[in-house]
């Protein structure tokens, strides 16, 4: 019983991961309708980044979210307004898959010849650390990464309910057409979107960093399961996103454990496949989203 | 010569290559009610958007006090306080009722007042300040509306062009409404009514024009068009003006 | 001349489907007989073409056989977009499943045929992804829009590759399967059935495009309403498009298979295999039979003789390309050609 206990813990660890990913995806996609497939690229860079920070400059990880994450919000206005602010003007989503897919092929490339495709990984004095509490045994880092996850998910959500922009940016995932009657505008909100979605990308690349090794193709992966989540815990809802994480979290891990890494993947994939077919709008969806 | 608030100049509106909107022109004096009446797809919600800046005019002009309107953007038209209450009135239904007329008050120019159109909206429709917790979705119909409306009223807006206000609600509510637009206008708004209910707006508005197929077809006072055989047998229909006299 | 409506929904994905059609009637008579030279003039050119170069030893025969793979594969696509209106992104699926089919057969000798290169394998490898697509197209293109047909078809695409890794001594896993390359002979072959292959589906996805099946589509697309009292009878058609372009694909994996003669999940279910056919056609120009065929020209110009001159970066110039191409030319070079002729 403790054995599943523990994978079961591990999988929410892992889940709050694709969780945060998720979030972001679904920020992106709700205010543009745009599939941000380059998601788990940039989770890797960041982690890259982390990683790098920590080596050459001896930052630690989790200090390093002081300089990582405005960098991720300039970034991630930067790739609203150089690369999608048309793609998402026009709705046009085969194009901004593409573009998306661009942005992913060409991180991944710079990546393996910039930084070699051997794998990496974060690894601080203090990351060893387990604490044994209640027969389980949690790893300070994977600790710290829920907790991280939990507070950006809450930042997340303060930022979305109270303030002025936050609630603009739900107005126009719901309704473009009507956001824009009341003046907001929404290359401002497109921005503001993808900016955050991108900060919540560095809090999973600094998570990843820290609690896995990885290398420059593992994003791919992360997108997927990213957008398994999302999708199973409707588009639209943020708890929803999140929830969608961690049980794909579970999954996997709980499939590792018994039927082993490989099949767990298609696992995940066949519970996707499930979803999409019953219902559609995944668990947690509403049926007003327009997909 | 009266202060026209707002001109729509020869405006041709195209859907890609698909013309809809041939040559309109239409004025509203400062003040007043001008409705647009019109049978489904004339283009009355098309003229509308092209207005608030949602489309463009592919010809002609749209000037707002004397200003150029047609090369504005949303925002920009939405800053010079022409506002656009949607056809089935597009509220944010996961928004509450709060939220909704938080952001009718989203453009810079309209926060100082934010308080004091609150304050407005409420006494106006006091059964939003019941349920301005609630979320948007969850209101009834006639809720809705008014919630619609009260949103364009936080925006301090000087012309309000409202796409068929009446639609899918019980003859009361309609009656009530339009009491409240009335109310709106005496306020001093200035209104632009786009109705498939003619005979209500025919009744309040001073000014009305026909819009059909694309084309401005008839103008005139709104009491006279009421009297128009024309519009009668084509919009109202002999019985209707039986009953209401 | 950018479209500066702002929520004009003839963008996208609308002008996609309109344009599908819009480009295949001839507006004018003396327009089809032209496009009847030219086609005619392009088949001998390059059916010709082994007879003046030397196939084996030329790039640039090497270049126009993956030319042949990548139309074959965009007119697939094509149709798919065309018809159901939506992206698929499991075209990798089928291209592995021809692929790993005709490896499969071979291995086993299950044909019992001495030769290699054999039109029944070809034709099987062909069968089998369609197989698939009906499996998994039925309740995808019956139930889901937009976005979730084209994430279920990649989740569909990613469950086959663990199925193939895990596969066991039938898939040899990860390794992959090995044919015997020594029965490798001339290129010619490749070259000869590749050219057949890119006709076959070009003339394919015309026929059904122009026959009443195409049309009945067409108006059944544009309009949701009449589409929903037609049920079954679209989906059926739907169903249809995409089985053809699993054939198609399925086809062209086989003749990889024979290409290559090594059949991995890393070579076969490269999700290049699935990106390329979109770019092909969006860059070629959205839904025109004309547009994969000039697409699949320019793209594999660049990969295959990018290749050589920029090795391990390739990638990242796909990248960049394909932002290019959807930033400045969403509607193609077709789309290109008709605002310079101002066909309107």
């Amino acid at each position: 019983m403790d054995v599943i206990t523990q994978v079961v813990i591990n999988g929410i660890l892992l889940g709050t991961m694709y969780g945060i990913a998720a979030i972001g995806l679904s920020l992106i996609f709700g205010t543009m309708r745009i599939v941000f497939i380059a998601q788990g690229a940039v989770i890797v860079f960041f982690g890259y980044l982390c990683y790098w920070l920590f080596s050459l400059l001896g930052i630690d990880p989790y200090l390093s979210l002081i300089i990582v994450i405005p960098v991720a919000l300039l970034l991630g206005t930067a790739f609203y307004y150089v690369l999608f602010k048309e793609a998402a003007a026009l709705k046009d989503r085969i194009g901004s898959l593409l573009i998306a897919v661009g942005l992913m092929f060409f991180l991944e490339n710079f990546m393996t010849v910039v930084w070699s495709p051997n794998p990496r990984a974060v690894v601080t004095s203090y990351g060893f650390v387990v604490f044994h509490l209640l027969g389980l045994n949690l790893t300070l880092t994977r600790l710290i990464g829920l907790l991280l996850a939990l507070l950006a998910t809450l930042g997340v959500f303060l930022f979305l309910n109270k303030t002025l922009i936050g609630t603009a940016v739900r107005a126009t995932s719901e309704d473009v057409e009507a956001s824009t009657l009341m003046g907001i505008s929404p290359n401002r909100v497109n921005a503001v979107a993808m900016a955050i979605g991108i900060g919540l990308s560095a809090v999973a690349g600094i998570n990843l960093a820290t609690t896995y090794s990885f290398d420059p193709v593992y994003g791919f992966d992360i997108a997927i399961k990213a957008l398994v989540a999302l999708t199973i815990g409707g588009i639209g809802t943020m708890y929803g996103a999140l929830l969608g994480g961690i049980f794909i979290g579970i999954i996997e891990t709980m499939g590792s454990y018994y039927v082993g890494a490989g099949w767990a993947q298609a696992i995940v994939f066949a519970v996707f496949l499930l979803t999409l077919t019953l219902r559609p709008y995944g668990i947690f969806g509403r049926s007003s989203q327009k997909a | 010569m009266a202060n026209q608030l707002l001109e729509v100049k020869g405006v041709d509106v195209s859907y890609g290559d698909i013309q809809v909107l041939w040559d309109v022109s239409l004025q509203v004096e400062e003040g007043t009610i001008v409705a647009l009446v019109g049978a489904n797809g004339a283009g009355k919600t098309t003229l509308l958007k092209t207005i608030s800046g949602l489309l463009h005019v592919r010809k002609g002009e749209i000037l707002f006090s004397g200003e150029n309107l047609h090369n504005l953007k949303p925002q920009e038209i939405v800053d010079r306080g022409v506002i656009h209450v949607p056809e089935g009135r597009r509220l944010f239904a996961s928004l509450t009722v709060k939220e909704n007329l938080r952001l009718g008050a989203y453009i810079p120019r309209t926060r100082p007042f934010f308080a004091e159109s609150l304050e407005r909206v409420f006494s106006l429709f006091p059964v939003l300040k019941n349920r301005k917790d609630q979320k948007a979705g969850t209101l009834s119909g006639g809720e809705q509306q008014m919630l619609a409306i009260g949103r364009a009223v936080m925006a301090h807006p000087k012309l309000v062009m409202l796409d068929e206000p009446s639609l899918g609600l019980s003859p009361i509510l309609v009656k009530t409404i339009f009491e409240l637009i009335r109310t709106l206008n005496e306020q001093k708004i200035t209104i632009l009514l786009v109705e498939q209910n003619v005979n209500q707006a025919l009744k309040i508005a001073h000014q009305a024009y026909v819009l059909k197929n694309g084309k401005i077809v008839m103008c005139g006072k709104g009491c006279d068009l009421l009297t128009n055989e024309e519009i009668i047998k084509a919009y109202i229909g002999e019985r209707a003006t039986k009953r209401k006299g | 001349m950018k479209n500066k409506s702002n929520f004009s929904e003839q963008s996208g994905l609308t002008k996609y489907r309109s344009g599908l059609f819009k480009s295949l009637i001839p507006s004018h008579f003396k327009r089809s007989h032209l496009n009847i030279v030219i086609t005619v003039l392009v088949i001998i050119v390059f059916g010709t073409i082994p007879f003046y170069i030397d196939v084996d030893n030329s790039f640039f025969a090497y270049y126009l056989f993956i030319c042949f793979c990548y139309i074959a594969l965009s007119q697939g696509w094509n149709l798919v977009a065309g018809y159901t209106g939506q992206i698929s992104l499991g075209g990798h699926a089928f291209f592995a499943l021809g692929a790993y089919t005709t490896a499969i057969i071979w291995l086993h000798d299950l044909t019992k045929t001495w030769y290699y290169f054999d039109p029944v394998v070809m034709v099987i490898s062909g069968l089998v992804p369609v197989i698939f697509a009906i499996i998994i197209g039925t309740p995808l293109l019956s139930r889901l829009r937009g976005d979730y047909f084209s994430f279920g078809t990649l989740a569909a695409a990613e469950v086959l590759r663990i199925v193939i890794i895990k596969g066991g001594s039938f898939t040899q896993g990860a390794m992959g399967l090995r044919l015997p390359a020594a029965s490798f002979s001339s290129m010619s072959p490749y070259y000869w059935t590749g050219f057949l292959l890119a006709i076959f589906a070009t003339a394919t996805v015309y026929l059904i495009t122009r026959s009443r099946i195409g049309l009945a589509l067409r108006a059944l697309n544009e309009d949701e309403m009449s589409a929903a009292s037609h049920g079954v009878h679209i989906l059926f058609y739907k169903i249809f498009a995409f089985s053809v372009s699993a054939f198609l694909a399925g086809i062209c994996g086989s003749l990889f298979a024979y290409y290559l003669f090594i059949v991995s999940p890393l070579g076969i279910m490269n999700l290049n295999w699935m990106f390329y056919p979109i770019l092909i056609c969006v860059l070629g120009g959205n839904g025109t039979i004309a547009g994969p065929i000039i697409g699949a020209f320019i793209v594999a110009a660049i990969f295959s003789y990018g290749d050589v001159i920029v090795g391990q970066i390739h990638p990242m110039i796909t990248g960049i390309l394909i932002i290019l191409v959807m930033k400045f030319m969403p509607t193609g070079i077709m789309g290109l050609k008709d605002k310079i002729f101002a066909r309107r």
